[in-house]
């Protein structure tokens, strides 16, 4: 097509008599080509002149700065929309991410023996109190604990209330009074010793088979911790000192510190 | 109207999402809109950037358009209003101007007061331009002169110029594309003298 033919279509397309398909090639053409661009502003200048209608020359560049300002406009929303839903996905990866590392540290904390206090607190829950404070976490951040639960529970035991009730909340007291800020789980396990390194061994499993977001690393020690955590475990248990009441916290015995207070039997027949 | 016929064509374009339909809007109503803006504020920069603003929210709004009026007069008024707010943000936050005693000189600015209508240059700019198209409507053969006055002061289509002039359709669309032609040949003229760059059109 040449040019006399392209600047002839211009004319009818700005009549509008141009057909619809042959529009929408010319308007392809027009965006790129400035003389096109600059006949059509022309053509409505002439018009305008004949029909003496007041007209001002705009500054060159008027309709590419407002093709500009309106270009700005739509796709910048897009652009925000899109960092928008970025942002949200990286929130919520971090934030899954961070959940996940929380409950392997607390695992990990749990399984050094910062298990001890919540032992401790099921222990006393059940009314079986088998303190253990085996673990090297308990021993250096909750010295004072076994005092503090003996003391709570012999109190309560005088003052005719079951130990189960009275050690709770005495346990939890002492364990934060012992300098431990972190809280004290409630959850009472069925069994008092195997049950929670059990219960331990389950949630790691769970964790490191169901995050998709567990590395390799992240898996590797935390079965390391695992594995060393079982090891020191059954290295304790052939130790295990039978307390005086006849009551043993199995497995749990090393460091000599199992505390046995009473049995469940001697509590519920005072 | 068919001056409204075919801007409508446009319009529609624009609102099944070809923008660029909007931007030959924008290019010829550009100095009809600039122009009316200037009767509020009288600083040319100030006028185009606001008949800028005026363009940019007729785009946004024009899916709610529907065509019961012309497309102009919709815009017209849209052009109005975004001139009356600019007026009163300004009297809210009047500007300072400090008196440039160092830059005298008065032709530092001339393109911007060829562009002012209402200065003596910019007058003197559109009475040229409505000169130039007028002899040079006078100087067109007389089929060509007959198609685009039928065109741009009647109104009229092809198929009714058509019609008034016992030719084909073809024919009216050559005569008044030729005649655009040769009114264009002589406006450029003056747009190479007087702005120096017929491209400070678009």
């Amino acid at each position: 097509m040449n040019q006399d033919e392209v600047e002839s279509q211009l004319s009818a397309m700005f009549d509008g008599e141009l057909p619809a398909t042959e529009c929408e090639l010319l308007s392809r053409r027009i965006d790129r080509d400035e003389n096109l661009r600059a006949r059509w502003s022309r053509y409505a200048l002439i018009g305008a002149a004949m029909r003496s209608e007041p007209v001002a020359t705009a500054r060159s560049g008027f309709a590419r700065r407002v093709s500009v300002a309106l270009a700005g406009g739509e796709p910048g929303m897009r652009v925000r929309r899109g960092r928008t839903m970025i942002f949200q996905a990286a929130m919520s990866a971090s934030l899954v991410v961070g959940v996940a590392g929380l409950s392997i540290s607390m695992l990990r904390y749990a399984a050094n023996g910062g298990g001890a206090v919540q032992l401790a607190h099921s222990a006393l829950a059940s009314g079986t109190v088998n303190v253990d404070l085996a673990g090297p976490a308990a021993r250096s951040a909750g010295a004072g604990v076994p005092t503090a639960l003996l003391a709570a529970s012999a109190g309560r035991r005088e003052a005719g209330l079951p130990a189960s009730a009275a050690g709770a909340d005495a346990a939890m007291a002492a364990a934060r009074r012992a300098g431990n800020s972190e809280p004290v789980s409630y959850v009472t396990p069925a069994s008092v010793a195997h049950a929670t390194t059990a219960l331990r061994t389950e949630l790691a499993d769970f964790i490191v088979a169901h995050s998709e977001y567990s590395t390799q690393l992240m898996r590797r020690n935390l079965l390391s911790a695992l594995v060393s955590n079982e090891d020191g475990a059954d290295s304790a248990t052939p130790g295990a000192a039978a307390a005086p009441g006849g009551a043993v916290a199995p497995g749990h015995a090393a460091a000599g510190a199992v505390v046995h207070a009473s049995s469940p039997a001697s509590v519920s027949s005072r | 109207m068919v001056a409204d016929a075919s801007d409508l064509s446009l319009v529609r374009r624009v609102q099944r999402g070809e923008r660029g339909a909007y931007d030959l809007l924008v290019l010829k109503y550009q100095h009809k809109v600039v122009k009316l803006v200037m009767r509020y504020l009288r600083n040319p920069a100030d006028a185009e950037d606001v008949a800028q603003e005026a363009f940019v929210k007729a785009y946004r709004a024009l899916p709610q358009f529907r065509g019961d009026s012309a497309f102009y007069t919709w815009l017209y008024r849209i052009a109005i209003n975004t001139a009356k707010n600019a007026l009163a943000a300004r009297e809210r936050n009047p500007v300072s101007y400090e008196l440039d005693l160092q830059g005298t000189d008065d032709s530092s600015d001339v393109v911007g007061r060829l562009k002012d209508p209402e200065t003596p240059e910019g007058l003197a700019l559109t009475e040229e331009i409505r000169d130039t198209v007028n002899h040079a409507i006078g100087e067109l053969p007389e089929d060509l002169r007959t198609a685009i006055v039928l065109r741009e002061l009647e109104g009229m289509s092809y198929e009714e110029i058509a019609a008034s002039m016992d030719c084909p359709v073809g024919t009216v669309r050559s005569r008044i594309f030729r005649a655009r032609e040769a009114i264009d040949r002589r406006l450029r003229e003056v747009f190479d003298g007087g702005l120096g760059r017929t491209e400070e059109l678009v």
